[in-house]
């Protein structure tokens, strides 16, 4: 009874530590090192935007283990990139890339580690994530969201009393998404699940890898694919600040997407693409002959 | 678009440039790089979880409604914003614009970064991450906004690069001698735009020159309210304009952080410098009565 007592008492006073409104103690050298400024690492010979495979170049050239209609999905985008317009690739608006396409980096990317949330900014549309490491369970409802929620756990793997993964899992997802900018797709569903180990090269300190596992109805297995990012040797590395509406000249009317020209105005992005329906103008120009 | 300025002196003085030059040598000297040193976070407030805007009745809105950037008195010429002649024109313009169905100055409209200092009006839920050597300030409102306030020491760098949120550096300060610090002292300079204090358009001056110093602190008698006191100097103003932010901290200590895409469901678009709506339909619409369509010339034939 006195025990319970104590125990009772003990379980109070943590408790009671443990709300909002106290600091707790953190002891950064538990974790590893990932401060500074990350940059994906480009691989020799692959040209163009990155994949979600790194080693190998975008598109079909991934072998993206597609089921047949997101095979027909991956198709038709590509055809419509190639004749002038966005395809699959949900981005060209702004709308955020979520993941997994957030963790291939497009732009810097920092990794900001507390006891209960690591933080991942990336500079570019709308990138970053929490990643919730307090012992959290999953929530009985999940805002759906581009980026999900991540639940992550620390692992000492060389039980040296300092941990060397963090192992992640997303779900609660919101779309489109695409693996990469030639819109590799993923399940309207958004059901997708996605696994990572995060750690440190354990030769380099300056190397980062992300194994990533997709689970997603759109693939016919689960997909795996490592990233690997280097850290930038500067003390004070410089942030730009991406803002994607700033001078975007993408703009979708109608569920079609349109240039915006030098001097402001309308475009086709495709040959002969016809101007938006200016129905609801009261004095609907004819579009000029040239 | 990057862009690169030099800084300006005003208004850091000297003594000020010194004694962070010489805290900037003392933190390489003590922080190696590439190692994880310890954290005495029991130095710091507390400022954990999810703090919400407190809009003052009567304020912003009346309460309600999109926050002001003095959130004690309502939007639009009711803050009393010191501005020039030339700026209150513009605000006045921007006025009529919004009163007939245009968005003005108000350049979020479109998805542009609200930036500093309109950011810390919290129109979303906002956290504060304290590590040694930086301060963060997240707040998902349009942009995934992460203001870096970095507090190792740094002077201002000869070239940095513009933004909306500006390049602040703090400093934390032990005001009471007790050896934990009470009090954030921040300046941010670097700006790009355009930028305005709310969505009603009050605007800042289009040379980005602004410079902001904010104290942020926890109320003293309730560990759950926090200040920002901010001063803004821009030549938009005859002299500093000084506001209180309060926010309020969320009592449930795993907050839902609700992820704000703006393009996502995006009604405004604009071309050729003019503001339109899309319709449910997806068509596009005029803003208000009267607005010609789009320049439509570089089409070569109406095609349905």
């Amino acid at each position: 009874m006195d025990h319970r007592g104590v125990i009772g008492a003990l379980a109070l006073v943590v408790a009671l530590i443990a709300t909002t409104g106290d600091a707790g103690a953190f002891d950064e050298a538990k974790y590893p090192n990932l401060k500074g400024q990350w940059r994906r690492i480009p691989v020799p010979g692959v040209v163009g935007q990155p994949g979600y495979d790194q080693t190998k170049i975008q598109g079909w050239k991934q072998e993206p283990p597609l089921t047949p209609e997101a095979a027909a999905i991956l198709n038709a985008s590509l055809a419509d990139q190639a004749a002038g317009g966005q395809g699959g690739d949900p981005t060209y608006t702004c709308k955020s890339p979520g993941m997994p396409r957030i963790m291939t980096a497009y732009d810097p990317m920092e990794v900001v580690v507390t006891p209960d949330t690591v933080h991942i900014f990336i500079e570019h549309i709308h990138d970053s994530r929490r990643v919730y490491t307090d012992g959290r369970d999953w929530p009985a409802f999940i805002e759906p969201s581009f980026a999900g929620y991540s639940i992550g756990r620390w692992i000492d793997t060389k039980a040296t009393g300092h941990y060397d993964l963090l192992a992640v899992e997303t779900r609660g997802f919101r779309g489109p998404r695409a693996f990469d900018a030639t819109g590799i797709p993923l399940d309207a569903n958004n059901a997708s699940v996605i696994k990572e180990r995060i750690y440190v090269d354990a030769a380099d300190p300056e190397i980062l890898y992300d194994d990533i596992t997709t689970i997603d109805s759109s693939l016919t297995r689960p997909w795996s694919v490592t990233k690997k990012y280097g850290r930038e040797k500067t003390r004070q590395p410089v942030w730009e600040e991406a803002n994607c509406a700033e001078g975007n000249g993408h703009v979708e009317i109608g569920g079609r997407g349109y240039f915006l020209s030098a001097d402001g105005r309308l475009m086709p992005t495709k040959k002969d693409q016809p101007p938006p329906d200016l129905r609801y103008f009261k004095q609907a120009q004819a579009p000029a002959k040239r | 678009m990057q862009h690169r300025i030099p800084v300006g002196a005003k208004p850091t003085t000297m003594s000020e440039r010194s004694l962070l030059a010489a805290m900037a040598v003392a933190a390489m000297l003590c922080a190696p790089f590439g190692s994880a040193s310890a954290f005495d976070d029991a130095k710091y407030p507390n400022l954990k979880g999810q703090w919400i805007g407190v809009r003052i009745p009567g304020g912003g809105g009346g309460g309600a409604g999109q926050p002001s950037f003095d959130p004690s008195k309502p939007w639009g010429t009711t803050q009393g914003a010191p501005l020039t002649p030339e700026y209150a024109g513009m605000f006045e313009a921007n006025l009529a614009e919004q009163r007939e169905g245009g968005q003005g100055t108000n350049a979020t409209s479109t998805c542009l970064s609200p930036g500093m200092p309109m950011v810390m009006n919290a129109h979303s839920p906002m956290e504060i991450i304290v590590l040694p050597e930086i301060t963060y300030i997240r707040v998902d409102h349009i942009r995934d906004t992460h203001r870096r306030i970095y507090t190792d020491g740094r002077a201002w760098p000869e070239q940095m690069p513009t933004g909306f949120d500006g390049y602040s550096i703090g400093q934390w300060i032990d005001s009471k001698g007790d050896g934990h610090y009470d009090l954030l002292a921040v300046e941010t300079r670097g700006f790009r735009g355009p930028r305005s204090y709310d969505a009603s358009g009050l605007p800042l001056h289009r040379d980005n020159e602004s410079v902001f110093k904010e104290r942020i602190y926890l109320d003293q008698a309730n560990s759950n309210l926090l200040h920002d006191d901010i001063t803004v100097f821009d030549h938009a103003l005859t002299r500093p304009w000084t506001v209180m932010k309060t926010y309020r901290r969320n009592p449930d200590p795993r907050p839902t952080w609700i992820e704000y895409i703006c393009a996502d469901g995006q009604q405004l678009v604009r071309i050729d410098n003019e503001g339109y709506m899309l319709s449910a339909d997806g068509l596009l619409m005029p803003t208000r009565k009267g607005q010609e369509p789009p320049d439509l010339r570089y089409f070569n034939k109406a095609k349905k």
